[in-house]
């Protein structure tokens, strides 16, 4: 069957898994997991068959009399590969974790939405036509925002939902004026790539406007103040596809409107390069303030983002600089590490959901020593650590070694300046990664208890084990067999960069051959020794920690996050309050509280959003409230615009 | 053909050894030249030896806190030191395992070190060891941008990312004997160096006072052969970064054997180095720390800047 029936067939699957528990044969909702199951399944096969050599397949239809097409090419694959296997395991991970029957019917919203977030984004990679890519764009936008706030109850979720549907709204309106513009230049709608040829001024502006509506989306620098609140407050599994792959439709958007147009600019790649630094930087740089362990996720996605934004510019860069290296090197490592990212962001939100179910708590101040009482969860949260922080030999670190030498390679050759400062970047968001994801696993994790919120904790079941074990050895798999992707990515940048890219195996083939052996040989040595060390159970007695001779440590004596970041806080934009002196003879108690802030979010748009509120309320003596008066305007509005066409026929000039 | 696969595989045989076998010496030589400059006799060159030897058979403890992770520490900070040291050229004999971009590999290798001891430093639950883990983590956020645009600086000059041609370019272009780019290198990797080893005046590996520890107090808590693993692993990382930094300074000679001596000699001479250097200055305050790291961070940054204009 060809890939994009299939790929259908898939979509049709989640539609059903989406109306399965709305129907009155109301069960606790296995059916539909499988049929959703089943849909992830299929559309997994194609999107691998297309990636591996199969030729791109398309149907064509008629949508509002204009001709669509919906067309399966590498690119697209590549995005609906991390898609399906994120939803797939999502929902079967969700079965357990937020089941259907739940009170107030938010199980079965989530459900409903949950299916229809994963109809929208198959169609969204699929769709070759911008009147239904901005439909299918939307009723992602809007599902999503129903499955953010599934517990709207709290009020900084009703608040996330609220702000995350304004922004992504502002963000679409900014992509409709990008697609006329692109529908404009391309002669209509159905998108089909123009012949290279000189990069007008048109070209430009409707690059320039699809970075700016789609940055919004990816959670680009100064566009993620909506993020953090929005994935932290979503359900875990839904955090998962949204931080996984949601905010890569971003990135899609971006390098699909790349490859309609003659090409990128120079200019715009090493802008890109340099905003995607600055994202990586400010997300690792937040994420090592948080207290709220999910928040702290929604900040390292900010990071790679940012990351990929990194490899997209490079790319870019190669591209209108003639470099074959560059561009294999920039685009092969953002989708490289799109995959790696879906899977590891996706392992620590499914973790951090089973931490949120045993313990109740997204504060890690209030966890602690959990290893012993999750062994499950904490030996499968081990990897993805190790692979956010691009360690060695997991995954995250492949796709970094890939930018890392497309940005030493710019700067021998490109644009060694912005390559300089990314290169700086990446090295600074890698020691700092290393800092907040340390905080992370050995708060939550290692040490004593914090507080009676973990009494009661122990391993989820295997409905919500079993997805999580599949993305550690996904992780650990693609980091010591990446060998055989090397072509598959190869398919991909010819997508991108028609013809102008060397093949990677040739680039970094020898290379891998040496690395991948080595990984290997880092864990067989690591076998060894923990061979060659004491079994625990040999020991006599069981000892307290040693703390320099003090007999009675307590748990409240060991360092906590905020301790352990505190000497950064100087540098932390506005996190702290603190009393600084104790000025009085005989001082009472004095206290201190930190809050955490996001300087753009909290310091600069909010106040902004205040002050513009405050100024068009005066215009609130137009809202009536009556419907009548509304299609009054409407009218007049329409008059207006009749009349001003009218005008403008008539008068010469 | 046959002459030179021997001549690799006798080269791979001493590269091993070296790595194996040489590191416990260079503590001992460097404790042993702080004896004689405070007029005392001090241990043996070979304390180490005897040290690893004994904890190798004494039985080791472990704190109830403690649970999997606390041996990830020791266990894969030496793996990790051990693959790295392949992918380091020990004066101008070729490295055992050379590819463009594993400078990358040799760099996290180190970072995968230091983040497995934090962690196993945090599985303690000791607020010493938090302490510890809280310092190392800053200070070395900022010697690792110190230890890249040295690597970047010489990528630039030397037009490869592997180590072994960046750090054995000897005489080659803007890195060639001395010039001003690799002496600010050789600055900023050295003061890498002092704060990645715990040395002086960074770290006092001879302090007694488990409140102005940084390496030493993550992991107090470790004994019996974990222990054994922790002070190898130090040792270890005492070689393969002082290979970085005598490298580029080591004449290239014509006999294989030559090339070995001179590298042997120079890290020796590295170890009297800081041997004196731990006699002649006293520990910084703990604020002072990263200004220091700063400096070597601009040290490096400007020989990037100078070969990049």
């Amino acid at each position: 069957m060809r890939d994009i029936t299939l790929l259908l067939l898939a979509a049709g699957c989640w539609i059903v898994a989406a109306l399965l528990p709305l129907v009155p044969p109301r069960k606790e909702g296995r059916f539909s997991t499988v049929v959703g199951a089943t849909g992830s399944l299929l559309a997994i096969f194609a999107a691998a068959h297309a990636l591996l050599g199969g030729t791109p397949t398309h149907v064509d239809f008629s949508f509002w009399q204009g001709p669509v097409r919906l067309e399966m090419d590498a690119l697209s694959a590549a995005f609906l590969l991390p898609l399906h296997l994120v939803a797939g395991l999502g929902i079967v991970y969700g079965l357990e974790y937020w089941p259907v029957h739940l009170a107030k019917g938010s199980g079965r919203s989530l459900r409903f939405f949950f299916g229809l977030l994963v109809t929208a984004m198959s169609l969204l990679f699929v769709t070759r036509n911008g009147l239904l890519f901005l439909v299918a764009w939307e009723c992602m936008a809007i599902s999503a925002f129903f499955l953010v706030s599934t517990e709207h109850l709290y009020p900084e979720v009703h608040r996330a939902g609220w702000v995350y549907l304004v922004c992504t709204h502002t963000g679409t309106l900014v992509l409709t004026a990008s697609v006329i513009l692109l529908a404009q230049r391309l002669g209509g709608f159905p998108w089909v790539p123009l012949p290279p040829g000189p990069i007008g001024r048109l070209d430009v502006w409707i690059l320039v406007l699809s970075l700016l509506g789609f940055s919004f989306k990816a959670g680009l620098l100064p566009l993620h103040f909506w993020l953090p609140a929005a994935h932290a407050g979503a359900p875990s599994h839904v955090s998962a596809i949204l931080s996984g792959v949601m905010l890569k439709t971003g990135i899609y958007g971006i390098l699909r409107v790349s490859t309609l147009l003659p090409g990128p600019p120079g200019w715009l790649g090493g802008g890109l390069l340099l905003l995607g630094a600055g994202s990586a930087v400010y997300g690792v740089w937040n994420a090592l303030a948080q207290r709220d362990y999910k928040r702290l996720l929604a900040y390292s996605s900010v990071e790679h983002l940012g990351i990929v934004a990194m490899g997209v510019g490079l790319g870019w860069v190669g591209r209108s600089s003639g470099d074959p290296l560059l561009t294999a090197l920039g685009f092969g490592g953002a989708i490289f590490h799109i995959w790696n990212h879906a899977i590891f962001k996706t392992l620590l939100f499914f973790g951090s959901g089973a931490l949120l179910h045993a313990t109740g708590t997204r504060n890690m101040e209030a966890l602690g020593g959990l290893a012993a009482r999750m062994p499950r969860t904490a030996l499968l949260m081990f990897p993805a650590v190790l692979a956010v922080t691009a360690l060695p030999p997991f995954n995250g670190f492949l796709s970094e070694w890939f930018l890392y030498r497309g940005l030493f390679a710019s700067l021998r050759g490109g644009d060694s300046w912005s390559a300089g400062v990314a290169l700086l970047a990446l090295v600074f968001t890698g020691g700092l990664a290393a800092v907040a994801f340390a905080r992370f696993y050995g708060v939550i994790f290692l040490g004593e208890a914090r507080s009676a919120a973990v009494d009661h904790a122990h391993d989820p079941s295997l409905l919500m084990l079993v997805p999580m074990g599949i993305l550690a050895v996904l992780a650990l798999a693609l980091g010591l067999l990446a060998l055989p992707l090397l072509a598959v990515l190869d398919r991909i940048v010819a997508v991108l960069a028609p013809g102008s890219a060397t093949p990677l195996a040739s680039l970094v083939g020898r290379d891998l051959r040496l690395l991948l052996p080595l990984e290997v040989g880092l864990l067989a040595l690591g076998g060894a020794l923990l061979a060659w060390l004491p079994r625990r159970a040999a020991q006599v007695e069981t000892l307290p920690t040693w703390d320099c001779g003090y007999a009675a440590p307590t748990a409240r004596m060991q360092y906590t996050g905020s301790s352990l970041t505190d000497g950064w806080s100087v540098l932390l934009p506005g996190v702290t309050q603190r009393v600084r002196s104790i000025r009085a003879l005989f001082p009472r108690a004095h206290s201190f509280h930190s809050v955490v802030r996001d300087a753009v979010g909290d310091d600069l748009v909010t106040p902004w959003f205040g002050r513009l509120t405050a100024r068009l309320l005066r215009y609130h003596r137009l809202q009536q409230g009556i419907l009548s008066i509304y299609i009054l305007y409407v009218l007049v509005a329409l008059m207006a615009a009749f009349l001003w066409l009218l005008l403008r026929a008539k008068l010469p000039g | 053909m046959s002459h030179t696969l021997a001549s690799t595989l006798m080269n791979l045989l001493l590269h091993t050894l070296a790595v194996l076998v040489l590191p416990p010496l260079i503590p001992g030589l460097i404790a042993k030249v702080k004896a004689w400059l405070a007029g005392r006799s001090g241990p043996p060159v070979l304390q180490l030896y005897y040290d690893l030897a004994k904890l190798a058979r004494k039985q080791a403890v472990f704190s109830r806190t403690t649970s999997w992770v606390f041996l990830a520490g020791p266990v894969g900070t030496v793996a990790a030191l051990l693959v790295a040291s392949l992918l380091v050229p020990f004066g101008h004999t070729p490295a055992p395992v050379s590819f463009e971009g594993d400078v990358i590999l040799f760099a996290y290798l180190l970072g995968l070190a230091r983040f497995l001891t934090v962690l196993s430093a945090l599985d303690t639950g000791s607020a010493f060891e938090g302490m510890g883990a809280a310092r190392e983590v800053s200070f070395s956020a900022l010697a690792e941008p110190a230890l890249f645009f040295g690597f970047a600086a010489l990528a630039k000059a030397t037009g490869s990312l592997s180590l072994a041609p960046m750090l054995q370019a000897h005489g080659m272009g803007k890195v060639g004997h001395l010039s001003g780019p690799l002496i600010l290198i050789l600055a900023g990797w050295a003061i890498v160096y002092l704060a990645e080893n715990a040395r002086m005046p960074v770290d006092d590996p001879n302090t007694h006072l488990e409140l102005t520890m940084i390496h030493e107090v993550m992991v107090l808590d470790h004994s019996g052969r974990p222990f054994a693993l922790v002070l190898y692993g130090a040792s270890l990382k005492l070689v393969v970064l002082g290979a970085l930094l005598v490298d580029p300074l080591l004449p290239r000679l014509a006999q294989g054997w030559l090339n070995w001596l001179a590298f042997l000699a120079a890290l020796g001479l590295l170890a009297v180095v800081v041997g004196v250097v731990e006699s002649s200055t006293a520990r910084f305050r703990m604020t002072k720390v990263p200004q220091f790291l700063l400096a070597g961070v601009l040290a490096s940054a400007f020989a990037f800047l100078l070969l990049l204009v």
